[in-house]
């Protein structure tokens, strides 16, 4: 090895396109590539100049090299700092000159990085419960079939009066509002989590502003976003409430915060809860969102609390309500997906 | 543990109204049919008419920051074993769980070690419910012929004597000591007098509740007691059965 590196080293010292023309020179093979780049050698001589060959200095050019000095000497100020681009605090409409970059990009106010990670429920959801929720509710309608007529649900005018013309149609009997209509799950349309709200009404919150200040702590530990303030709807005198009192925290998870938000819930913080039976069944608002509620006792189970638990005054620890908003139009469909997620229901069911 | 900056939040009396939460709003200008409550942020080239009558103009709107806390990397260690990371705000490396899914018993229904089987091969819990019924326990089982027998745990324990030890029944001195050996644990009460048949366990996971009740009620020897290896023959003996 010694004796490589002795031979190699008198070598080094040539510049490359000398040892190149030796190995050619060396070897009997000729091919025009290499005759190619013996002809272009002197084009290509100053790039293969390296620093490593160059003589080195001598002591006196050393002593002549002295930044400092050339710093000292100078008349005139350098420029500060690089320049370096920072996007516009305010948006002045798409015909302004000044645009803001688009928030994916890095430099933009608005950017957020991420996603760091896949939650394993999403990965489950797209490898294994997508597909498995898919399959089992398949039903067949052989091809051919005639489509089912959809069912008339507004009423119809019936034209006993001539104003009765271009009437539009009327809304369903006791309800004002229509409800959805349940979906068939296809390849296209399998119900899948759109986001999770977490909302705490803290009434004491009116008397003593600080419980908003924990529960805002305890959401934004939860979620990792900020929360926002609600304010009381409506004026009780019992419960001492005016309507637009500051009463609570609310917030919303998207994406990847929701799917491990959901995630932490089954698998760390339901199976802790003491003599907890599931969710009740008859949850849901009949149009595939679910809910369900933590106690202030509960809410401590979770690991962002649990960690730094002496953070809150343990009187002041708030309750939350959890919403999960999915794309189902059912609540069947809705506890279908959950179910596969890992959440118990009990009790009847309502549909 | 220090606190975190970012998780220092203002006082919400002085924080303002306006959510700061936008961090997926997009640079596209659909700002237009929002009203911001503060004039200094507020205007687009659009124009939108208040009640009052004024009009409002916009003509520029203002991109906020997202405000979030740090996120940190967190390995979770479930009770079985398996390991996975989560983006949280616990500042904690790893977070070991000590009761989770994996080890509860409504999502490990197959799980025998979940149970909530009675070990009571002392006897003492039976002794106990023997001498004092179960009435205080709300969450007894007491339905059916369990809860006939449960109702009055000295006929049962008589009756048990009778089918089992038809000789121990006079013994009135070892009595006590005979009864509290003898009561069973209540699921298994009403099984009991009629041993000498082969009942169809109530539970299929109470064999080791099973495999106690027999033993109290076949100890005839009730004096002398068995050494071990007596006792070793016997239980074989029985488990054969």
């Amino acid at each position: 090895m010694a004796s490589l590196r002795g031979l190699s080293r008198p070598a080094r010292s040539l510049p490359l396109s000398q040892l190149s023309r030796q190995t050619y020179t060396a070897g009997s093979i000729r091919c025009a590539s290499s005759q190619a780049a013996e002809a272009a050698a002197p084009a290509l001589n100053d790039l293969e100049q390296s620093t490593l060959t160059a003589p080195q200095l001598s002591p006196e050019e050393k002593k002549e090299f002295r930044p400092w000095k050339r710093g000292a000497d100078r008349k005139f100020q350098l420029p500060g700092s690089r320049y370096q681009y920072h996007p516009p605090k305010y948006e002045r409409g798409p015909l302004h000159p000044i645009q803001s970059p688009p928030s994916s990009d890095p430099i933009a106010r608005d950017f957020v990085p991420g996603p760091f990670n896949l939650p394993r429920l999403k990965q489950t959801y797209h490898s294994t419960i997508a597909p498995d929720i898919m399959t089992l509710t398949y039903m067949h309608v052989p091809p051919g079939t005639p489509p089912k007529p959809a069912p008339e649900r507004l009423r119809a005018w019936d034209g006993s009066s001539p104003y009765h013309k271009n009437r539009p149609l009327r809304g369903p009997m006791g309800n004002s509002v229509l409800p959805l209509m349940e979906r068939h799950i296809n390849f296209r349309n399998i119900p899948e989590i759109k986001e999770v709200t977490l909302a705490s009404y803290v009434p004491e919150a009116i008397k003593d502003p600080d419980h908003l200040l924990v529960a805002r702590s305890v959401l934004l530990a939860l979620t990792g976003t900020t929360p926002e303030i609600t304010h009381t709807k409506s004026n009780v005198v019992q419960w001492g409430i005016k309507a637009g009192e500051k009463a609570g925290v609310k917030t919303t998870i998207y994406g990847n915060a929701a799917y491990e938000f959901l995630d932490r819930c089954v698998h760390l913080v339901f199976p802790r809860i003491k003599d907890w039976k599931g969710i009740r069944a008859t949850t849901g608002d009949d149009s595939g969102n679910l809910s369900w509620g933590f106690t202030p006792e509960e809410i401590k189970l979770f690991p962002e609390v649990e960690v730094n638990y002496w953070l809150y005054p343990a009187k002041m620890l708030p309750g939350c309500r959890v919403y999960v908003k999915t794309s189902a139009t059912s609540d069947r469909q809705a506890r279908l997906l959950l179910q596969a997620f890992g959440v118990p229901f009990y009790g009847p069911v309502r549909d | 543990m220090g606190k975190l900056p970012s998780t220092i939040l203002r006082r919400p009396s002085l924080a303002g109204t306006g959510s700061y939460l936008s961090s997926t709003t997009s640079t596209s200008h659909n700002a237009s049919h929002t009203i911001l409550p503060s004039p200094s942020q507020c205007a687009t080239p659009s124009i939108t008419t208040r009640p009052h009558g004024q009009v409002q103009v916009r003509h520029a709107t203002f991109v906020p920051r997202p405000r979030r806390p740090y996120e940190f990397t967190q390995l979770v260690q479930l009770s079985d074993g398996s390991t996975f990371t989560v983006r949280t705000t616990s500042p904690l490396a790893l977070y070991k769980s000590a009761k989770d899914s994996r080890n509860h018993i409504l999502w490990q229904p197959s799980e025998k070690s979940l149970k909530n089987v009675e070990v009571d091969e002392a006897g003492k819990l039976a002794a106990f419910r023997e001498r004092y019924g179960n009435a205080w326990d709300l969450g007894a089982p007491s339905s059916g012929s369990a809860a006939a027998t449960a109702a009055k745990p000295d006929e049962a324990a008589a009756a048990a004597k009778a089918a089992a030890a038809p000789g121990a029944a006079d013994k009135k001195a070892a009595g006590q000591e005979k009864t509290a050996e003898e009561a069973k644990p209540t699921a298994t009460q009403a099984s009991a007098p009629t041993e000498a048949a082969p009942a169809a366990p109530e539970d299929q996971f109470d064999s080791l509740v099973d495999l106690i009740s027999a033993y109290a009620t076949e100890d005839k020897n009730v004096k002398g007691g068995l050494s071990a290896k007596d006792q070793a023959k016997k239980d074989k003996s029985g488990k054969k059965k």
